[in-house]
């Protein structure tokens, strides 16, 4: 268990929140440094926090019904996206000379979701305690944790693969145009093999009431 | 043997009667009665199926109606009906070209208006599509084929005739055709001509074409701009042309607000208030919507926007909407808030084949149906009058008594939005911002919710100002202290060393 959740790698973790650049750097570049577990294990806790979220702030800010919320369906949905980007992402930058491994990016990834979790609870939190008209201070601590964890994302894969911040912004667009190509992809492969599987039903059916 | 036939009696009978009594003893619901679902949306646009708030009580038909000692004959294609001041029921019988003016429960005729002496001449009507009757008992008939407006004193005499609108604002060979009609307490005639686009058009009291109001204008999105900017001139003739809705139905409030319905092929907007400058002033409510149905997707003949093709104005703020398109009667507060339907098409009482005129007299509401040519009376239940007693005291600004009402209510209806938010409004101002808070979350009222919140955090605050105030003293003091400490300590330490 300490190989992947020990005390260095929170260590490690939570000094990626202070000093991105150094340590996203050294993730990549020492042993060992950071862990994919601990990582996922972050994603998770994001999940949890967006869905706390949304069920539980307070009902002057919250305009969703809460009977529309699925925190199993959110998890999946987080979990799928996250694999996505780090795969599609993945894809891009080994055609783009990066360095990092699969491994490194979804480190840096899930990572950079500790400052978003961390404010998604401080502003339901927060959003108990506020009127109407102090809408404001919780929409600024949710952009503000939300435009740190984008950065931080963006720094990360920029430390991982050693690249340029232009060429950074360049492989995040072309990963998203990955990412729907992967998901294209993928429907397209669920239907031909939804014909597939018809295709063999349909000698099944026929040979049983041949009989 | 005996004895335990006996008691098997007994029992079957015991059981019988148990069984009987709790039968009769059961509450019977209002919606067991009527033969439409009763329902309403809340904030989220979800039907909330609800107790009816109005149920049939008779229908009438023409033929049922004894005049001079025999009966009048069955209406035919009535398209209006009319209830005056005094009480009494105007009713257009378009196809009989015939006016027949009844009491307010339809159980007598009291005139039948057919002609009329034209300066010495004896006139008849022809189409005569629409009646109303000002405050002074003169009745209005928009003669539709005879393209005028004829106006009568109470006892049959000619008053006046309104025909031929002369404006450069209408086209050469302008071919008048009042429809709707309805009149204010100054007698300004409001009418709602054939294929008039333009508005309702406004005559002054001795006749002059005065214009037209309350113009509904035409939305063009932003994508349709751009494609006629792209089409060629032979493209643009061809593709449909952008013309407003027309005014379906029209009434008139006693401050001389004109409510008129229209069909709105988005279903958001089918009614308008407008002032006597012609602005529509009508408040939409939480749902931004006054177009009936919310739940209108679907490709088939019942889907689809509700048209509404009359509009009555009842009291205290209150009017409501009759749709064509799937027979249902909305009925809207002075805010803009749903506040029950009922209504629907089918054969049975209580339901229609074309609706075509709502009015109010008394309690009831009676709609008029053109194909059937009946027309139907509604009660209002328990749940319909606690409603609507209820809105008409906030409607006068008193919502402490409105609040014993909306508590009856929330037996009937507990999720009822409006009652919830009575509630909670009147909880805020008695000063428990607890209950409060309770009830207006449940009523979806976001602003008096906050406002109940930030006085229940302010209570808080000063009551417990002087535990907050030790906390903070001790915590600043302490910490001063123990830094001081540390200081000496560590001090001490190095001198030790």
């Amino acid at each position: 268990m300490s190989k992947y959740f020990g005390k260095d790698k929170w260590f490690s973790m939570l000094r990626t929140i202070t000093h991105p650049m150094d340590e996203f750097y050294w993730i990549r570049h020492r042993e060992n440094r950071g862990s994919v577990p601990l990582a996922i294990l972050m994603v998770f806790i994001f999940s949890c926090c967006f869905t706390a979220n949304r069920l539980l702030s307070s009902f002057v800010v919250n305009d969703i019904d809460a009977r529309t919320v699925d925190s199993l369906f959110e998890l999946i949905g987080v979990l799928v996206f996250y694999l996505l980007l780090c795969v599609s992402n993945w894809s891009i930058t080994c055609l783009m000379n990066g360095e990092g491994r699969l491994k490194d990016i979804a480190i840096a990834v899930g990572y950079s979701t500790v400052p978003i979790s961390f404010i998604l609870m401080l502003a339901t939190i927060v959003s108990r305690f506020i009127a109407d008209d102090e809408q404001a201070f919780y929409a600024i601590i949710l952009v503000v944790g939300v435009a740190y964890g984008i950065i931080m994302m963006v720094i990360g894969i920029m430390q991982v693969h050693n690249y340029t911040l232009g060429k950074t912004l360049l492989t995040v667009f072309l990963t998203f145009v990955a990412l729907l190509i992967i998901v294209f992809l993928i429907l397209l492969l669920t239907n031909l093999l939804g014909m597939v599987f018809n295709f063999f039903k349909s000698i099944y059916t026929e040979l049983i009431f041949r009989t | 043997m005996k004895l335990k036939s006996v008691l098997t009696k007994v029992t079957a009978l015991a059981a019988a009667a148990v069984v009987g009594i709790g039968a009769f003893s059961l509450p019977v619901l209002a919606e067991g009665n009527v033969p439409y679902t009763t329902y309403n949306y809340n904030y989220w646009g979800d039907i909330v199926y609800t107790p009816a708030a109005y149920e049939p009580d008779k229908v009438v038909t023409g033929g049922n109606l004894i005049y001079n000692g025999e009966s009048i004959g069955n209406f035919i294609t009535p398209q209006d009906i009319c209830v005056s001041d005094a009480g009494l029921i105007y009713l257009a019988d378009t196809g009989n070209n015939r006016i027949v003016v009844m009491d307010g429960n339809m159980s007598s005729v009291i005139n039948i208006i057919d002609s009329f002496d034209n300066e010495g001449v004896t006139d008849t009507f022809n189409q005569p599509y629409g009646v109303a009757v000002s405050e002074s008992d003169q009745i209005y008939i928009a003669d539709s084929q005879n393209n005028r407006v004829v106006v009568l004193n109470q006892d049959g005499s000619l008053a006046r005739i309104v025909s031929n609108p002369v404006s450069e604002s209408l086209e050469d060979g302008y071919v008048f055709v009042p429809l709707k009609v309805t009149v204010d307490y100054a007698d300004r005639i409001y009418c709602i001509a054939q294929n008039m686009f333009e508005g309702i058009m406004v005559f002054e009291t001795n006749g002059q074409f005065a214009g037209f109001f309350g113009t509904i204008s035409v939305d063009i999105t932003l994508w349709e701009k751009f494609w006629r900017k792209l089409a060629t001139k032979e493209e643009r003739a061809k593709s449909q042309l952008f013309i407003p809705t027309e005014f379906t139905g029209i009434d008139i409030d006693p401050d001389g607000f004109v409510y008129a319905s229209n069909i709105d092929a988005n279903g958001i907007q089918g009614v308008r208030r407008l002032n006597p400058r012609g602005q529509d002033v009508i408040k939409k409510g939480t749902n931004d919507n006054l177009g009936g149905d919310l739940q209108i997707a679907g490709s088939t003949d019942y889907a689809g926007p509700s048209q509404f093709t009359d509009v009555v104005y009842r009291e205290n703020g209150i009017y409501s909407c009759l749709d064509k398109k799937r027979g249902r009667i909305f009925t809207y507060d002075h805010e803009g808030n749903l506040l029950y339907i009922f209504g629907g098409l089918g054969t049975q009482m209580g339901t229609f084949k074309v609706p075509s005129s709502i009015e109010s007299v008394g309690g009831d509401l009676i709609v008029l149906d053109s194909s059937n040519a009946t027309v139907t009376y509604f009660n209002e239940t328990e749940y319909g009058r606690l409603i609507n007693q209820a809105v008409s005291l906030r409607y006068d600004g008193d919502e402490e008594q409105a609040v014993e009402l909306w508590k009856q209510v929330l037996l009937l209806d507990e999720n009822n939005e409006l009652a919830n938010t009575g509630i909670g409004k009147a909880y805020l101002t008695a000063g428990d911002y607890v209950q409060a808070m309770k009830y207006l979350k449940i009523g979806m009222a976001r602003d008096y919710y906050s406002l109940a919140y930030k006085r229940y955090r302010n209570n808080i605050l000063t009551e417990n100002a002087d535990v907050y105030m030790t906390v903070i003293i001790v915590a600043v003091v302490g910490l001063y202290v123990w830094s001081k400490v540390k200081k000496k300590v560590k001090k001490s330490g190095k001198e030790v060393k």
